[in-house]
């Protein structure tokens, strides 16, 4: 099997990466970002002994080989993989000729969607952003940041983008998801500020989708296991691309962008020409949506590409995204994580111009790059 | 053309624990050297064939064999190389992936032990 030996092929020389999925461990968790928070909001978390609780997963959802991390990636001075901004940058960016990467923190993404109250998920939120700013976007200028929002709290939302969004490094609004569809006029706020500093909307799994109350949940029951958990992850995206679309988001915000990150793309194309056959038949019943559903999405949404699906013969996944067309996808790793797609091994039945399209351009002109 | 095959002694028995794959270098090439619990030595690239991770990386192990539905048999201890990525499981005696059909499988090379010394042939 042609598979190179070195994640960079000769092949590969010339061509230009934007990563859109990777993901920054902040060692300490809570305390790590005490400086970063009012002095009674850090006496408040150290009386709960908030900076030790393990946030951990129910047993049934722990990843089967007992690290959803790399052990691969560890940093040779110790501690979690994805936790040393220096080694990430030597271990991911150098090794594969990546030249930007865009960080999203998980940690802030569960705190905000699930694992912490309101007024908590706000001061936490803006402390963790505040400690990436300065302790990771200060190491090298090809880490970008998709900023977090605490989610519950809409309006404080909109205030931490107007506060923190006009950073250069700041390239995307992490959007850390509930169980209320996108489309909802709840995150209308949120679209607001960052059409205003120019800011596509991020959106990738937090972590207790799928196991708490809170985030989105997988349609028709609570999974069972890791594995099955995993494959209906992707349900949310499907459901959240057909309520922007329907619910009129992208007539009420014209220059918004949204990218889904990690929930795969190939579900994509029928949910398509559903939504656009059944549009044709029934558009007055939301007579907002001027236009077939394709071209909203075509316009306004994209998608990064890992996990990429591994169909037994390879070339259907290229005919898929040729149908697809190529403008949608943007390349990503998802390092430091078990299932990480690395440059040199992605999409390589795909012709040169179109795969330029997928490692660059398209993400490119979806973040705020300048 | 076939290339001319050497014999490179890559350490001592003790050098190499028992259950762990120890990466060695041999003419910039990374080769993970196996102890198997069995006292059987193997020598493996360190590069997956499925995405090029370094397996060696990864873990040995035993697995759950294939069976009746809601059981669990714990089998093949310490057979088994298990990649630090997607966590395909290979079968240490033949490189293969086990328990599935496919083409992709583990470069391997001939490992012997010659007076205490752990010796490959690449
Ligand atoms: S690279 Fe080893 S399982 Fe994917």
């Amino acid at each position: 099997m042609d598979i190179p030996e070195k994640p960079q092929t000769s092949r590969d020389a010339a061509l230009k990466v934007i990563d859109c999925d990777v993901h920054p461990y902040v060692k300490d968790g809570i305390k790590s970002v005490f400086p970063y928070m009012p002095e009674a909001w850090k006496q408040r978390f150290i009386r709960k002994n908030a900076h030790v609780s393990s946030h951990a997963r129910p047993l049934k959802y722990e990843h089967p080989n007992g690290n959803v991390n790399r052990v691969d990636a560890r940093p040779p001075c110790g501690g979690i993989s994805g936790s040393d901004p220096h080694y990430l940058v030597k271990d991911l960016l150098d090794q594969n000729k990546i030249q930007h990467a865009v960080l999203n923190c998980l940690q802030t993404g569960s705190l905000c969607s699930t694992l912490s109250g309101t007024d908590e998920s706000v001061v936490l939120c803006s402390a963790f952003n505040d400690f990436l700013v300065d302790q990771w976007l200060t190491v090298d200028n090809r880490l970008k940041f998709a900023m977090s929002v605490p989610s519950q709290d809409p309006q404080a939302s909109a205030a931490e983008i107007r506060r923190l969004g006009k950073h250069p490094q700041i390239v995307a609004v992490s959007l850390p998801l509930l169980n209320i569809l996108m489309g909802n006029r709840y995150w209308w706020p949120i679209y607001a500020a960052a059409q205003e500093m120019d800011l596509p909307i991020l959106v990738h799994v937090t972590g207790p989708d799928s196991i708490f109350y809170g985030p989105p949940i997988s349609a028709g029951g609570i999974p069972d296991s890791y594995v099955e958990r995993y494959v209906t992850l992707c349900q949310a995206g499907e459901s959240s691309v057909n309520s922007l679309v329907f619910s009129g988001v992208f007539e009420k915000f014209p220059r918004l962008k949204v990218i889904f990150v990690e929930y795969g793309f190939l579900w994509l194309l029928p949910l398509l020409w559903r939504m656009d056959r059944t549009w044709r038949q029934l558009r007055h019943e939301v007579p907002w949506v001027k236009k077939s559903p394709v071209e909203y999405v075509h316009k306004h949404i994209r998608f990064s590409t890992q996990p990429i699906d591994e169909p037994r013969e390879p070339k259907d996944l290229d005919k898929l995204i040729e149908l697809m067309g190529y403008d949608q996808l943007c390349f990503s790793t998802d390092y430091p994580h078990w299932d990480n797609d690395m440059p040199g091994q992605s999409l390589r039945g795909l012709p040169k111009a179109e795969r330029e399209k997928i490692f660059w351009d398209n993400a490119y002109s979806t973040f705020r790059m300048r | 053309m076939s290339k001319e095959k050497k014999q490179v002694t890559v350490g001592r028995i003790a050098d190499f624990p028992v259950g762990k794959c120890t990466v060695v270098e041999i003419d910039g090439r990374e080769i993970g050297i196996a102890r198997l619990k069995n006292g059987e030595y193997r020598a493996v690239r360190n590069h997956c064939p499925h995405k090029g991770a370094p397996v060696c990386k990864g873990f040995i192990s035993g697995t759950m064999v294939p069976g009746a539905v809601g059981e669990l048999v714990y089998g093949r201890d310490g057979e088994i190389l298990v990649c630090p990525w997607h966590g395909y499981e290979f079968d240490l005696a033949t490189g293969a992936v086990i328990y599935q059909e496919s083409s992709e499988k583990l470069l391997m090379y001939p490992v012997e032990i010659r007076n205490g010394e752990v010796v490959v042939t690449v």
